[in-house]
């Protein structure tokens, strides 16, 4: 198990239970298709569940479950656990007002989370929403405990304490969904299942493409209210060594994995689940451009090679924290016949069909797709700076059929409780989550080391 | 050359009438539909996106938003304004959410009796307090106010031209006040 405080670093030491993880759960067989991941004994009353961590993304996580039609009638909202007063008094009013026509409407309030796992013997789940350097303790806790967890990604910030999640969660017998909510959209199962495998559009996807930009002032410190501060001892038992760095784990090696893992584990997660592979070799390069005190690199450009059925896919992925120009956060699929652009935002999310690919009209005119306005012509005409015999001809532009008009983290949360209810099946358990996380581990030590490295199931495995 | 000229408009009982009432008509359907708007709100329907004639089994919807009317949509004050209005040092925030509950049915019920002409000159006298109260309003919040100053400042020479044709505003209740 991972200990807070402790330096932590990836190695490449062969996990025991390795030898364990062949035949069909070997990799790439996993990445697509869900299947241990039912709870066996379904509650019939409540969910009563436990919030740890009610953070930014904790709330996040709140907000998301507190428009599901009828939650109250779903989930009893239990235990609040955080170390922080600010955060845990905040949420116990949260979840009071959310079921204020409830008994027990406020849920009791621990700082620590073995205190709450003793006492409240009556919990069915928990959502774990704690920096990344407490996911794999407070999990396997959680779990070990008999709890289903729905815990945030990335699963860990070492590949180590991935590892122990799944190794917890298949040991407890217990559901562990990981909080790659995009698994559970249904603009991006639409996409992956109708229009990449279904209807092939893209035809031959040779290169993947993607990104998340953010401006400096997105991306600056979080202050905080001095009278707010934790005391320096309870900071230490918890893993800190000041307020500023509880406020700001996200920038440091031992608590967290980076940029990288903060934002391109969402994207790189998507790269892999589509192409239903692992890539075979990683290059990375990052720097400290503008951020000079951080211990991540603030900017970091990252290259996969993957061998799939199809043929070889590149797929370029770069994280800027200091610059939002560009286009924002999308994964990119280009293929012979046709890009899939797609993002949670819809804005963000545009179709285009190259020049010499069959007709889209028959998908079309059975509402798979939606055409988009006339693309400007190619070449920019005589005035427009471009010479019309070297480009191609500009692709037409289409749209998904339909949009997810709900909070982004809610299909996966609502996933999570059906399948704590034995209604569902976990579209992200920890093991294939682990199976499309694991090249991420592998970033920063390239851009570190500024080497290629080539992965192998050694590096890839569960 | 006529030899049954025209009367002057000043001295035009019927133009006259007609002045007031066409003045009366602008100042309620004004007054009453801006307050009836303070009642609007957008009911967003998501409706499933059908592929082959079938609704979808993902979950994808297509949205349509529909303009409604009901006592649960009420606002007085936009939001927006509210908020600039908090910020204001000048602004005593106790009345800010009585002046909120207030605005929409009184633009509703001073439209309605100058409409129908009950207390004419009482109704257009309040009326103008009430735009002069938005006016001093948009004068707090400077210069992205300062069109909607003019915009109220139209509506009270309005309300003057119709008090100046009272005597002429015909099919009134207790029209002496």
């Amino acid at each position: 198990m991972v200990t807070p405080g402790q330096p932590r670093r990836n190695t490449l030491d062969r996990r025991g239970f390795l030898a364990r993880a062949g035949g069909a759960v070997g990799a790439g067989l996993v990445l697509g298709a869900p299947s241990i991941a039912r709870a066996a004994g379904s509650p019939n009353d409540k969910i009563q569940l436990a919030i740890v961590g009610f953070g930014k993304q904790g709330r996040v996580l709140f907000e998301a479950l507190s428009s599901v039609p009828d939650i109250t009638r779903k989930v009893h909202f239990r235990a609040v656990c955080d170390i922080w007063d600010y955060n845990r008094k905040g949420g116990m009013a949260k979840c009071r007002a959310l079921q204020k026509d409830q008994p027990d409407a406020l849920p009791n309030g621990y700082v620590d989370i073995d205190e709450m796992l003793a006492k409240e013997t009556g919990l069915d789940a928990a959502i774990v929403a704690t920096p990344d350097f407490w996911h794999a303790p407070h999990t396997i806790r959680c779990l070990e405990a008999g709890l289903h967890v729905y815990c945030e990604k990335m699963m860990s910030n070492t590949i180590e304490g991935a590892r122990s999640m799944v190794e917890a969660m298949e040991r407890s017998g217990k559901l562990c969904q990981i909080g790659h909510q995009r698994r559970s959209n249904p603009r991006y199962r639409y996409t992956l299942e109708q229009l990449v495998r279904g209807h092939a559009i893209c035809g031959q996807i040779v290169n993947i493409n993607g990104q998340w930009n953010r401006s400096v002032n997105a991306s600056r410190d979080i202050g905080y209210n001095p009278k707010l501060t934790i005391d320096e001892e309870r900071l230490r038992r918890y893993g800190y060594d000041s307020m500023h760095q509880f406020m700001n784990w996200r920038t440091y090696r031992d608590l967290s994995g980076g940029p990288i893992s903060d934002l391109g584990a969402h994207q790189i997660d998507i790269f892999n689940w589509f192409l239903g592979c692992r890539p075979k070799a990683v290059f990375a390069t990052g720097g400290h451009s503008y951020f000079k005190d951080r211990e991540h690199f603030d900017n970091v450009m990252t290259t996969f090679d993957y061998d799939t059925p199809q043929g070889e896919v590149r797929a370029f992925y770069q994280v800027l924290t200091t610059t939002s120009a560009g286009g924002g956060y999308y994964e990119s699929f280009m293929g012979t016949e046709g890009t899939i652009n797609i993002s949670e935002r819809a804005a963000f999310t545009n179709i285009y069909r190259e020049s010499s690919a069959p007709s889209w009209d028959e998908l079309i005119a059975r509402g798979y797709l939606k055409r988009q306005a006339a693309p400007a012509p190619a070449g920019g005409g005589a005035g427009g700076g471009a010479i019309a015999s070297y480009e191609s001809e500009a692709p037409e532009a289409y749209q998904l059929p339909g949009e997810l008009n709900l909070p982004p983290h809610q299909p996966h949360l609502v996933n999570f409780l059906d399948a704590v209810r034995g209604e569902a099946e976990l579209t992200c358990d920890a093991r294939h989550a682990f199976e499309s996380e694991a090249p991420i581990y592998w970033v920063n030590p390239s851009a570190r080391e500024k080497r290629r490295i080539e992965l192998t199931s050694e590096h890839l495995d569960a | 050359m006529s030899d049954n000229p025209s009367p002057a408009p000043s001295h035009d009982p019927l133009a006259l009438t007609f002045a007031a009432w066409l003045t009366r008509l602008w100042l309620a359907v004004r007054a009453i539909q801006t307050g009836v708007e303070k009642y609007a709100g957008t009911a967003v329907s998501d409706q499933a996106v059908e592929i082959d004639g079938q609704p979808n089994d993902y979950g994808l919807t297509a949205s349509s938003a529909e303009k409604t009317y009901g006592l649960e949509n009420y606002s007085g004050v936009p939001a927006g304004l509210r908020s600039s209005f908090e910020s204001e040092p000048l602004m005593p925030g106790f009345l800010l959410e009585p002046y909120d509950k207030v605005l929409g049915p009184a633009l509703i019920a001073l439209g309605a009796t100058i409409l129908l002409g009950i207390l004419p000159r009482s109704s257009l006298f309040l009326l103008g307090l009430l735009y002069i109260s938005l006016t001093w309003g948009l004068i707090l919040l400077g210069q992205p106010g300062q069109a909607g100053v003019a915009w109220l400042g139209v509506h009270l020479i309005l309300i003057v031209l119709a008090l100046r044709l009272m005597p002429h505003n015909r099919l009134c209740i207790l029209g002496k006040w």
